[in-house]
């Protein structure tokens, strides 16, 4: 396999409905950046003609080149009609990587056309690098929990394969492309080869509290939480400061606090105004998950590593500071 | 007669795993291992379904000889027969070959109807392996569920926990599921079961009794990806402790900066 | 009634909040206002919030000694405190005064490998002292269920926890202590050597003597090697009767159990729901679970442990055991143990009010014992929920209830722990195993112990607190305030 002959770089455009999914739009401006260093063209991959509003969030983020996938089979989501298609067109146009929002579907088809397609596929990466000496992408992230940074390759085959969480770049469009090319394609998947069908989807009652992604305060527990009961406190912090709570792996993995508040790089990220962390020892993969204004930790050991990354740091026992910012806060408001 | 099969792991306990400040390396000595969390909840989906639906269970892992121990643990609460896929080429392998290996090795006892793995490995955490597997086994996949509804006609009903809701879906078999923990907790081995596990055959292959093992997409020959570096999480200049004496005087100071950053 | 002592006590005056004031300084004082309200009670509100005037955040010795001195020179109260996890009202101030709180000398001061002792100060949490010990290749035996009380509270408690069935209880571990007597003399009890015949043990009567003769001020603790490797075991039946009666069967095979824990289906579904992790079998192959034992074996490794293992499954077969569930991997300790742990605090979340008991009765009376507060609960119209440690008879039983009043409520749970006590006394049993006497059970005691025994008691405390000032109106003193 000659590197040299896969050129450009895709990224995969999913959509939620009609809508063009956040993570799309953080993968295009990031590949965007990545391409002005490599010098190859960023091209978007849609299923299905986009309404004009969500083109538009497409063309704004900087793509060269729009690939529409027309033909049956991609009424809606399907892993085998989905994985065939990138094949497909892989083959035909030869990129050198391919970036997919890792989502409940991304991360179920993107594997499945790697292997398709006999290339290495990396997850979760939290930085991107271009290595000019080599050619390749390092794909980088947090691994064995934490305690290491690690840099991943695809050294020899291609197209480099990706998908990386919702929430890991930035949404910061450069501004469109004079001249945009938009390639139709038609591909056509018989529902006969299609082996999973969808029969009846029930949306959850949406729980407000689940929802931290965008909380502008975001009060996060950690392993130091001795008992359940105690949460109830952090809760009051949380509402007191207009925000919510979230949590690290430990306390979803003894079943405290459901998935949905597990903030890092294998949860949720957030973006929060203030962050503020009691008893959370600081391992990268829950801290990568956290792009706050302002990072306060509170910690009983004066050397857990969280304190590295807070703005603001206080030593001493967690249920003992938040009883005092609760009474501090309330003081202030009467 | 469903013929089922479950893929397991044997991983390091992450929590104790130390990286050497000196040399960068991993301290995985006195590390003990355990079966991968996740790996459990598919062992007691895969479980559940051959006393519903009847049927043999054959639990498959990659590794070291020191993995049979997860096999046996999978023997212990009811898989039928463990098989070890070991040797040193498959060493230093990444998902795209592991999967392939064990695929083929899985050909040797199947073919199988369904096949149950964990949804993420916590020591690799690609969470690629089962779509992987699922492509090598050329089946069809149902991701996150939660409950299995039925398996009639040569098609599986089952239920899925997304983002925003419940889906059902039906899928041919054979088919590749992976698990939500809720639902699926593990079961306890019975005495008599674990005692007999101990001393449970288990079958090892190695390169050279795989048919048809195309050893050039085994180990790292077979990998996608390297891993030329890893090096210590790179922290950033430490923040300011405050201590104002008492708790609340500490507290308060807090406060007043962030009032003065404007976040409350 | 003899123990009734008629006492009155002076005021914190600001004078003496200076002198104290100068002894622990700004950051460690809290007076008037600005007590934080938890030292008013401890884990039990129910047996009533009592005020301190000032609280003293002791950090040595010389510290303790001060503020006792200043406090009997001016008759002012002092109660000592831990952690506050207590479950009778025994670092409760009943009268006021100072709240003298260790929780600042947690400090593990030093570890002698020669003769597997640890010096300590008193505020050490349980748990960071089983961990500690456990890096240093050593274990503290004693494991009760609160692991983030003070071992200074244990050692006042004389608490006992799931392994005593193999290990005993703290008071076997405690080698010597230094004690702040109430006048605010210092004295040292014990040395670090294994045998004694040197005259009465005031060590041993420090010990689950809850702060009434003295205040502990550090410790020196007996350890033993961590044991290399540990099995846990449930065994599930059918009726509650079966499963206790099981209990003498397993101790009697030899096998040497570092525990035995029961616990019935009721307290299994209400722990399931707690933590949303069903661990312990409800039902086996279609037959309803009654209750379960969970028992620890210890020893050098699996292999060496396979016999006990193999007699394990053979008594329990004959005992009338649905089946053994074999606990053996890191993982499944963590889950089952952190499910036991959790008993108490399932209790909680899930009760309106609770009264609760910790008697102790031949092991033989468990499942008689059981049957008879059950249906004395049922009778009054209080559930009745327990837990305990099979193994050496201790029991922890809750008297719950949602729907009465307050009043109603303790009107009802003292008709079922009157009678309770009563049978317990019957059956030859002790009133407490290890949460202790403070002042919420002083009347059973003086019921269990008799008038002579009882008043034994109220003269050793005045020996050593003349006074009365130190934890007064605890274990065996009544006090009436003169007008």
């Amino acid at each position: 396999m000659n590197k040299n002959q896969y050129r450009d770089m895709w990224v995969y455009i999913e959509k939620e409905g009609e809508k063009v999914a956040q993570v799309s739009l953080e993968l295009c401006c990031e590949i965007r950046k990545l391409c002005n260093e490599t010098g190859e063209k960023l091209c978007a991959v849609s299923f299905g003609s986009l309404p004009e509003g969500e083109l538009d969030k497409i063309l704004e983020c900087g793509i060269d080149r729009l690939i529409i996938v027309d033909g049956s089979g991609y009424e809606q989501f399907n892993i085998d009609s989905y994985a065939n298609a990138f094949t497909v067109l892989s083959r035909k146009y030869m990129p050198s990587a391919i970036f997919v929002g890792g989502t409940v579907d991304g991360r179920d088809f993107a594997p499945r056309f790697a292997v398709q397609l006999n290339t290495g596929c990396t997850s979760d990466a939290m930085e991107l690098v271009y290595n000019r000496d080599s050619g390749d992408i390092e794909f980088i992230e947090p691994a064995v929990g934490g305690k290491i940074m690690a840099v991943i390759t695809v050294p020899v085959l291609r197209p480099q394969v990706g998908t990386i969480r919702p929430g890991t770049f930035k949404y910061a469009p450069a501004g469109r492309k004079e001249n945009v090319e938009t390639v139709h394609e038609v591909i056509d998947f018989p529902t006969e080869k299609k082996r999973c069908r969808v029969v009846s989807f029930t949306p959850d009652y949406k729980d407000p509290e689940l929802d931290i992604a965008d909380c502008d305060v975001v009060v996060c527990v950690g392993n130091g939480l001795k008992n359940k009961e105690d949460l109830e406190r952090y809760r009051r912090l949380a509402k007191l400061l207009g925000g919510k709570i979230g949590c690290t792996r430990p306390l979803f993995d003894r079943g405290i606090l459901p998935y949905q508040l597990q903030v890092g790089q294998s949860g949720v990220m957030i973006k929060p105004k203030l962050y503020i962390g009691f008893g959370i020892s600081g391992a990268v993969n829950h801290t990568a998950g956290v792009d706050a204004d302002v990072f306060v930790a509170v910690n009983s050991d004066p050397d857990a590593q969280i304190f590295a990354y807070a703005d603001y740091g206080i030593v001493g026992d967690m249920n003992k500071v938040c009883d005092t910012m609760i009474a501090a806060l309330e003081a202030k408001k009467a | 007669m469903l013929k089922i099969l479950v893929c397991v792991k044997q991983i390091p306990d992450v929590d104790l795993v130390k990286m050497d400040p000196e040399t960068g390396n991993l301290v995985r000595d006195g590390v003990p291992s355990l079966m991968n969390p996740l790996d459990t909840n598919a062992l007691e989906a895969a479980l559940q379904i051959k006393e519903r639906f009847g049927g043999t269970l054959t639990a498959i892992t990659m590794g070291p000889p020191a993995a049979a121990e997860v096999l046996r643990e999978s023997i212990s609460v009811g898989a039928d027969e463990g098989v070890l896929v070991s040797g040193r080429a498959f060493g230093g392998a990444d998902t795209l070959s592991t999967s392939y290996s064990i695929a083929k090795a899985a050909e040797m006892s199947g073919p199988y109807d369904l096949i149950f793995a964990g949804k993420e490995t916590l020591d690799g955490a690609t969470g690629q392996m089962a779509s992987q597997l699922a492509e090598r086994f050329d089946c069809s996949q149902i991701s996150c569920c939660t409950e299995i509804e039925s398996i009639e006609n040569g098609v599986v009903r089952a239920k899925r926990q997304l983002d925003s809701g419940v889906q059902t879906v039906e899928a041919k078999l054979p088919c590749l599921i992976t698990v939500e923990k809720a639902g699926f907790i593990p079961r306890l081995p019975r005495l008599n079961s674990w005692l007999q596990s101990k001393n449970a055959p288990i079958t090892v292959l190695d390169e050279n009794s795989i048919a048809g093992l195309d050893t050039q997409l085994i180990g790292v020959p077979g990998s996608g990806t390297i891993v030329p570096k890893i090096y210590p999480p790179q922290l950033p200049e430490p923040g300011q402790i405050l201590n104002e004496g008492s708790m609340n005087a500490t507290v308060n100071k807090l406060v007043e900066l962030l009032e003065e950053r404007g976040v409350l | 009634m003899e123990g009734k002592i008629t006492k009155t006590y002076n005021k914190v005056s600001p004078e003496i909040l200076e002198q104290l004031r100068s002894v622990v300084g700004d950051r460690r004082i809290q007076f008037g206002e600005a007590v934080n309200p938890v030292y008013s009670h401890d884990e039990m509100p129910i047996y009533g919030k009592y005020f301190p005037e000032v609280v003293c955040e002791a950090e040595s010795t010389e510290e303790v000694a001060a503020i006792m001195k200043i406090c009997s020179e001016n008759n002012i109260p002092v109660t000592p405190r831990g952690a506050g996890t207590g479950l009778v009202g025994g670092c409760v101030p009943l009268y006021g005064g100072v709240v003298l709180s260790t929780s600042r000398m947690n400090k593990i001061l030093s570890y002698d490998m020669n003769n597997l002792v640890v010096h300590i100060q008193p505020g050490v949490l349980l748990c960071d002292l089983a961990a500690d010990a456990i890096a240093h290749g050593l274990m503290y035996p004693p494991d009760p269920g609160e692991k983030t009380a003070t071992v200074g509270g244990n050692v006042s408690t004389n608490a006992g926890g799931m392994r005593a069935v193999k290990y005993g209880v703290t008071r076997d571990y405690v080698l010597a202590m230094t004690v702040v007597l109430p006048s605010g003399e210092v004295i040292k009890l014990g040395k670090t050597v294994c045998k004694t015949s040197s005259g009465y043990s005031l060590l041993h009567l420090m010990i689950g003597s809850e702060g009434t003769l003295g205040i502990i001020t550090e410790l020196t603790l007996k350890l033993i090697p961590k044991p290399a490797y540990d099995i846990s075991f449930i065994v599930p039946f059918k009726t509650v009767e079966e499963c206790i009666a099981a209990v003498p069967e397993i101790k009697l095979a030899n096998l040497d159990p570092q525990s035995i824990e029961f616990f019935d289906a009721d307290i299994v579904e209400m722990s399931s729901r707690f933590t949303g992790e069903p661990i312990f079998p409800v039902n086996m192959d279609g037959t309803a679970v009654a209750a379960s034992l969970l028992v620890t074996l210890v020893g050098d490794s699996q292999e060496a442990l396979m016999p006990q293992i193999r007699q394990l499954g053979q008594v329990a077969a004959g005992a009338g055991a649905m089946d053994v569930l074999v606990v053996d991997t890191a993982e499944r300790k963590k889950a089952v143990w952190a499910a036991r742990s959790s008993f108490l605090t399932a209790i909680e979340a899930q009760t309106r009010f609770l009264d609760e008991m910790d008697v102790v009765v031949p092991v033989d009376k468990i499942a008689k014992f059981l049957i008879f507060v059950r249906s004395a609960g049922a009778e009054t119209g209080i559930t009745i929920r327990n837990f305990g440690h099979a193994g050496d008879g201790n029991l922890h039983i809750y008297a719950c209830a949602d729907d009465p009043d307050e009043a109603e409520f303790h009107r009802r749970a003292k008709i079922v722990m009157d009678k309770s006590y009563a049978k317990c006394t019957e059956f030859q049993g002790q009133v407490s195993g290890e949460h202790a006497i403070g002042h919420a059970k002083k009347e059973y005691l003086r019921e269990s112990v008799g008038d002579t025994v009882f008043n034994l008691m109220v003269q050793i405390k005045k020996v050593f607190d003349p006074l009365m000032i130190l934890n007064p109106g605890k274990v065996c003193t009544n006090l009436e305030e003169a007008e």
